[in-house]
């Protein structure tokens, strides 16, 4: 009862910030943004037609209105219809969230996973030559850009100039009842995964091995491992546990831009139809119904993780309190 | 800004936390090395910004998709433009946007982390925090286009983009520093002899933030040169002339007919350039940072 008073309040709480986002999303985008009147108009269009494309887009209400108007949409998220793709919003992304989310899991939760294990070996050795390695790796891996990365390894995974062996491009991995063909899908994710792993153990293996590090050198591991308690116990319940807080922060903060930003890149560059790629295609073509609803339901999705965060908080770490 | 601080090296000579960090650089060859590639793609910017070198970047000539030779030191692109050159001419380029970005990040992170560091608790900490989340909560490409779409493709729309969401990061780190400054006693004895709020903040407290901002204008110099690449790559970067993301842009059709020399050339520069910048900004961490762990 506690948890769900609790997560309520944080729901509530988190009204503000999705205010705030909508309102930069909208004042940037649309009311700024470009004046869609004459691309949705024929050649020589009579001045009541003008008058009624503007209507129809919202340009003759006050301010206040529209913006209301997005934020009503928002709620019933009905969002109106695409202009890339003859559909409605809410359509698109419900065919394009699962595609999306497949092809991120396998190589968020690797490139997460990996990295603790890396990290905690290398915290294990700290100043040891399995220490340095390790952090000059992730050093280079970090240096290396995300787009070189997907380049290069499509090149020698995918093409006939390297192994040849995955598909170039594409995303052909479910059947005509939409249902998933795990071998195909195994073909079909695993270049992407790979590039994913690649740039994010540089990033992560750093950040947790600083953490591990802080916690390995408080008292409380000292004291440990002076009652000779053995290096995994050490490890896995003296150091990881206690740094679950700083470890799930970051791991949860990260879930909502990589399901837009993370997936652009790759989505375009391997043409895979997932939601980054229609939030690619809507940039390109100016479709603000598409971004006005991707950039509302990520602030969502920001309010929904922060509570889901702070609810860890609590298992990790019994001392902080629910309030 | 920092003059404060190099007057007062001088007076404790060998005891300020810069010569401490300027002698623990020293002896940092990882450190040094990074400093020393950094300095030379320095150069090679600034000889391209006074027309010494890189200047016939367009130029184009009847050698096509050539193989490095004496006259094209990495060969030709597809429609007969010079690699190297291109890939001299765009070294400026990516100086340029890191530059631009890491100075004006790095400015409005540490005035309004100060601001919101000293009144922490307050409504204004409250208004700037609440900014500072939603900033981070916009997607950045959706950022970045909708900041496009606003100023009406003006060429600096990605430099504005860029500074309106990096500087969240070195507010945050700046914030943290300041609440932890503004109870030490020098701010104490400035506010008992009646020094300015305004005053206490920009030049008795954000004086001894220096050594994180110069930390955190690394970081955004780096970010912002590998994000230009991104974003250039997608088709919302730099529009006119030429860089390495759209170097890379444009390799990605010579790939598949077997010619390598532009992505090769464009990412290898990009490459050196960034792990360089970040063995110059992790020595400079720890040799800036007096409770380091490592």
């Amino acid at each position: 009862m506690d948890i769900l008073k609790f997560a309520l309040r944080k729901l509530i709480g988190g009204i503000p910030l999705i205010l705030g986002v909508t309102f930069i999303a909208f004042l940037l985008m649309v009311y700024f943004g470009p004046d869609l009147t004459y691309e949705k108009l024929g050649k020589n269009p009579t001045a009541q037609e003008i008058v009624d494309i503007r209507h129809e887009l919202g340009y003759d209400q006050p301010f206040i209105k529209r913006y209301g108007n997005y934020l009503k949409q928002l709620i019933t998220l009905d969002f109106g219809n695409a202009e890339i793709r003859d559909a409605k919003v809410s359509t698109i992304l419900k065919e394009t969230m699962p595609v999306s989310l497949h092809l991120i899991i396998p190589g968020f939760i690797l490139g997460n996973i990996l990295a603790i294990a890396l990290a905690l070996l290398a915290a294990y050795h700290r100043g040891s030559w399995v220490d340095k390695f390790i952090m000059t790796s992730s050093v280079v891996g970090m240096s290396i850009s995300f787009l070189i990365v997907i380049i290069v390894f499509q090149l020698v995974f995918s093409s006939s100039f390297g192994l040849n062996l995955f598909p170039v491009r594409g995303w052909e991995v479910y059947d005509a009842d939409k249902n998933i063909i795990w071998g195909q899908y195994f073909m079909y994710v695993a270049v992407p995964t790979m590039a994913t792993v690649f740039v994010a153990l540089g990033y992560n293996t750093r950040f947790y091995r600083a953490v591990l590090v802080e916690e390995m050198t408080k008292d409380h591991v000292r004291t440990a491992k002076a009652f000779g308690h053995k290096p995994a116990s050490l490890l896995f319940k003296g150091v990881l546990k206690n740094a679950m807080v700083p470890i799930t922060t970051r791991i949860m903060f990260s879930i909502p831009l990589v399901v837009v930003s993370g997936s652009l890149l790759i989505e375009s560059y391997f043409g895979i139809p997932g939601v980054g790629k229609v939030t690619f295609d809507a940039i390109i073509a100016g479709d603000q119904n598409i971004l006005k609803a991707i950039v509302g339901l990520t602030a969502v999705l920001f309010v929904v993780v922060l509570m889901f965060t702070d609810i860890l908080y609590r298992v990790f770490d019994p001392r902080v309190e629910l309030k | 800004m920092s003059t404060e601080v190099i007057d007062f090296s001088k007076m404790e000579k060998g005891d300020s936390l810069w010569d401490k960090a300027w002698y623990k650089f020293k002896r940092d060859s990882m450190g040094k090395t990074g400093a020393i590639i950094v300095l030379v793609y320095f150069i090679i910017a600034l000889g391209v910004w006074f027309g010494l070198w890189g200047t016939a970047w367009s130029d184009t000539s009847d050698l096509l998709q050539a193989d490095p030779s004496w006259q094209h030191l990495i060969g030709t692109n597809q429609i007969g433009q010079d690699v190297f050159t291109r890939v001299i001419y765009s070294t400026k380029v990516a100086f340029e946007v890191g530059l631009v970005v890491a100075v004006f990040s790095t400015i409005l992170g540490a005035i309004l982390g100060s601001v919101s560091g000293y009144f922490s608790g307050t409504w204004i900490d409250s208004i700037i925090l609440w900014f500072m989340g939603v900033l981070d909560s916009i997607p950045f490409y959706l950022f970045v286009a909708a900041v496009a779409f606003a100023l009406k493709e003006n060429p600096f729309a990605m430099h504005i983009a860029m500074i309106s969401t990096f500087w969240t990061g070195t507010a945050r780190v700046i914030r943290g520093e300041v609440i932890k400054l503004k109870g030490q006693e020098f701010v104490e004895a400035a506010r008992s002899i009646g020094v300015r709020e305004n005053k206490i903040i920009f030049k008795h407290i954000m004086p001894n933030t220096s050594h994180i901002l110069l930390v955190q204008g690394t970081i955004a110099f780096v970010a912002a040169i590998k994000s230009e690449v991104i974003l250039s790559f997608l088709g919302m970067g730099v529009k006119d002339g030429v860089s390495w993301g759209l170097m890379i842009s444009e390799s990605t059709q010579d790939i598949q007919a077997g010619h390598f020399n532009n992505f090769i050339a464009s990412s290898v520069f990009l490459f050196v350039l960034v792990i360089a910048f970040n063995m110059f900004s992790d020595s400079m961490q720890d040799a800036l940072d007096p409770k380091k762990v490592s």
